[in-house]
C-alpha cells in the first residue's frame, strides 16, 4: 500500500503539466538536433561505398552472434592529411572574423541610429531593417549579382557619374562574399544591439557630459561598455552562421574564395563521399563549439 | 550690516549674483514650460526649486547644465553667458535624480571620472577619490558595483561623484527622492553639512516642501513655468504671496473674507464663515470690499475654554471632532 502510494505520487510529479510544457522543447532538441547529429557522426566513422546509401552500415552481422561494428577514423585522417581542409576552414573563419567586424561597425551604426530616433520612427525604421526577410534568400543574394558584375547597376552608375572609366571587377572576388555576408546577416546584427541600446539610461550620457566628457569619449567610455551584451550576441549571431555559410561564397565568390561549406557541398554532391563531408561537418561543429560557449558565457554574464 | 549681506546677499546691493537668469523662456514645440523667467542665485545659497511636478523646475535645472537649449533669453554663470556652452565644458556638476552611476565602473571609478576628464595625475586623482569617500563615509564601498549598493549608499556615490570635480555650483535634481523618510531627514542634514564645509552653490529642485523649508537660504516656488515667489523659508511661510503659495507650503487653514481696509490693529476683513472682522498683520493691496483669502497657519491658533482678554481675532466655537 505504501509503496503503491509512493509509485504512484512519482509517476504523478513526472508526468504533471508543468513537466510536460517544459519537455517540447527537450523532446524538439532531441529529434531535430542530437538524432540528426549522431546519423552524421555515425556517418562520418563509415567508409565510402558506391552503393545506396553510399557509405558501408555501422553493424554487420557475420557468422557470430554479435554484431560486428565497422568504424574507423578514417575520414578525419584524410581530412588533415590534405592541406585543402584545414585552409579551408581557417579561410572560413578569417572571412566570418572579417565580415563580422564589417557587420558590426555598420550594425552599430544603424542599431544607434535607430535607437536614437524620435519614438514614432522607430518603428517603422526598425521595419525596414526586418522587411527584406520577407523575400527569399536566395533571391536577395542573386539580386547583388545584378548590382555587382562587370556590366551591372554599381559600374554603370558610377561609370555613368564618371568616378570610373573602367568597370571594378568586385563580382567573383572575396570582395563581393563581404558585401554579401555583411548585407545578409546585418538585421542579425541589429536587432540584439537595438534591443540594447534602446533600453540604455540616457540619463548615463548626460551624467557623463556633466562630468566633463567630451560625446565622442563617452561613446567609448560609456555606450560602448554598457552595449557589450549586444555586441557580443549580435557578432555571434552572425559569426556562428557564417563560417558554414555556402549559399553567398557560391553564388558571390569566385574560384578562389575557399569556405569550408564550399567545400562541404563538394564533398558531398560532387565527391559523393558522405564520410567525408560528415567528418567536415562535424569538425566544424567542434570549432564552433568555442565561440557558443563563450557566447553562452557572455550571456550568462550579462544576465547577472 | 556686513553680516547681513553674508548671509543674506540678495538684499545686498552690491552684491553680484553667481547665477542671473534673464528673461528665459524655453518651449517644447507649442507647450511653454518656462514662461520668461527671471532669477538670481548667489554665491554658496543653498536654492531650492520648489513646485508640483510639471511646473517646470527640473526644465530649468536641465538649462542651467546644458542638457536643454533656451529658447529665449540667457543664462549668466560668473558673469559668463552660458547659451553656447556645451554641457561638458560648463563649470557645473549635477547630482541626476536616477543618481546616474555607471553600472560597468565601480564606485571609486564613478567618482574618478570627472576628475580623469580632466587629465589629471593618478595620485591626485586617488587622493581625490579618497577625500570623497570619506567625506560621504563609503571608504569601504570603494569596490562594490552600483547594484551592490543601498539606494542611500547609491545616493552618496552620486553626491560624491558630482561634488569631486569640485564645481563651483551644484544642481541637485531631487536628490532625496529616492529615499526613505528616515534616511531623508538625516541625508538632508549631511547636505547642509557638506554644502557649508564646501561653500559650493547648491541648486535643488524639489517637490517635497519640508525638505525644501529645512535645507533652504532661500526658495523659488514655481507654478506653470513661473516663479510665484522667491524668498527665505520663514517669509514663505509667514507670508506667502498668494492663496497657492500659502497652501502648498505647510498645513494651512484657508479662508476667504471682504476686505475691509486697515487700522492699527491691522488689516480689517470680514471672514466669511464667521461673519465677524479678523486682524491680519500681513497687509495686502485691495480695494474695499474686495473679496479676498486669508490663511492661518494652525499653530498659530489658541484655543481655550475661556474666553481670552483681548479683544480682536477672537472666535466662539464648538468642537465637532478631534483627532491625533
Amino acid at each position: 500500500m505504501d509503496t503503491k502510494d509512493k509509485k504512484h505520487n512519482f509517476l504523478k510529479r513526472i508526468f504533471n503539466g508543468r513537466n510536460a510544457v517544459i519537455s517540447i522543447p527537450y523532446l524538439w532538441l532531441l529529434l531535430l538536433f542530437l538524432f540528426p547529429f549522431v546519423i552524421v557522426l555515425k556517418i562520418s566513422l563509415a567508409q565510402p561505398i558506391i552503393a545506396m546509401p553510399p557509405y558501408t552500415p555501422l553493424f554487420s552481422w557475420g557468422d557470430s552472434l554479435w554484431p560486428k561494428i565497422q568504424a574507423g577514423l578514417d575520414s578525419y585522417l584524410f581530412l588533415f592529411s590534405d592541406s585543402l581542409y584545414i585552409k579551408a576552414y581557417l579561410s572560413s573563419i578569417k572571412i566570418a572574423t572579417i565580415s563580422t567586424i564589417l557587420t558590426l561597425i555598420v550594425g552599430y551604426a544603424i542599431a544607434y541610429s535607430i535607437a536614437r530616433a524620435p519614438k514614432r520612427w522607430r518603428g517603422i525604421l526598425l521595419m525596414l531593417v526586418i522587411l527584406p526577410f520577407w523575400t527569399s534568400f536566395l533571391i536577395r543574394v542573386y539580386a547583388w549579382i545584378g548590382i555587382l558584375k562587370t556590366e551591372g547597376l554599381l559600374n554603370l552608375a558610377l561609370m555613368t557619374i564618371g568616378i570610373i572609366d573602367k568597370p571594378l571587377i568586385i563580382m567573383n572576388t572575396d570582395l563581393a562574399v563581404y558585401i554579401g555576408i555583411v548585407y545578409s546577416y546585418l538585421p542579425f546584427m541589429i536587432l540584439p544591439l537595438y534591443a540594447n541600446l534602446e533600453k540604455m539610461d540616457m540619463s548615463l550620457l548626460e551624467a557623463a557630459a556633466d562630468l566633463g566628457c567630451r560625446p565622442i569619449k563617452t561613446f567609448w567610455s560609456v555606450t560602448i561598455p554598457l552595449s557589450m551584451p549586444g555586441i557580443m550576441a549580435g557578432c555571434f549571431l552572425v559569426f556562428i552562421p557564417v563560417v558554414g555559410e555556402f549559399v553567398i561564397p557560391d553564388l558571390l565568390g569566385g574560384t578562389k574564395t575557399l569556405m569550408i561549406g564550399k567545400v562541404l557541398w563538394g564533398e558531398f554532391f560532387y565527391n559523393r563521399d558522405w564520410p567525408v563531408a560528415s567528418a567536415v561537418a562535424i569538425i566544424m561543429l567542434l570549432l564552433l563549439v568555442v565561440p557558443i560557449i563563450l557566447y553562452q558565457k557572455s550571456q550568462e554574464k550579462a544576465m547577472k | 550690516m556686513t553680516d547681513s549681506s553674508s548671509t543674506h546677499p540678495w538684499q545686498d546691493p552690491d552684491q553680484k549674483p553667481y547665477i542671473r537668469i534673464e528673461n528665459v523662456t524655453k518651449k517644447f514645440g507649442d507647450f511653454t514650460a518656462i514662461d520668461n523667467l527671471s532669477l538670481d542665485i548667489y554665491k554658496s545659497e543653498f536654492f531650492s526649486l520648489l513646485g508640483p511636478s510639471g511646473c517646470g523646475k527640473t526644465t530649468l535645472l536641465r538649462m542651467l547644465a546644458g542638457f536643454e537649449n533656451v529658447t529665449d533669453g540667457r543664462i549668466l554663470v560668473d558673469g559668463e553667458d552660458m547659451s553656447d556652452i556645451p554641457p561638458h565644458l560648463r563649470p557645473i556638476n549635477m547630482m541626476f535624480q536616477s543618481y546616474a552611476l555607471f553600472p560597468h565602473m565601480t564606485v571609486e571609478k564613478n567618482i574618478a571620472f570627472g576628475l580623469k576628464q580632466d587629465k589629471l595625475p593618478d595620485d591626485v586623482i586617488n587622493q581625490r577619490v579618497e577625500e570623497m569617500l570619506e567625506l560621504v563615509e563609503l571608504t569601504k564601498f570603494a569596490k562594490r558595483k552600483p547594484n551592490q549598493l543601498s539606494g542611500g549608499q547609491s545616493q552618496r556615490v552620486a553626491l560624491a561623484r558630482s561634488l569631486a570635480k569640485s564645481p563651483k555650483l551644484l544642481l541637485l535634481d531631487e536628490p532625496l527622492g529616492a529615499l526613505d523618510k528616515r534616511l531623508r531627514e538625516q541625508t538632508q542634514f549631511e547636505l547642509m553639512d557638506i554644502q557649508e564645509k564646501l561653500e559650493v552653490t547648491f541648486v535643488i529642485v524639489t517637490h517635497d516642501q519640508e525638505e525644501a523649508m529645512t535645507v533652504s537660504s532661500r526658495i523659488g516656488v514655481m507654478e506653470s513655468g513661473n516663479l510665484i515667489q522667491v524668498a527665505t523659508p520663514t517669509e514663505i511661510y509667514e507670508a506667502p504671496v498668494n492663496k497657492d503659495v500659502a497652501d502648498f507650503i505647510g498645513d494651512v487653514n484657508l479662508l476667504k473674507g471682504i476686505y475691509k481696509g486697515k487700522d492699527k490693529e491691522g488689516t480689517q476683513l470680514l471672514s466669511e464663515d464667521s461673519n465677524s472682522i479678523v486682524y491680519a498683520t500681513q497687509e495686502v493691496e485691495a480695494e474695499l470690499e474686495d473679496t479676498i483669502w486669508f490663511a492661518i497657519r494652525p499653530e498659530k491658533l489658541e484655543i481655550s475654554k475661556r474666553k481670552p482678554s483681548n479683544d480682536i481675532n477672537v472666535l466662539q466655537g464648538v468642537i465637532e471632532d478631534a483627532e491625533f
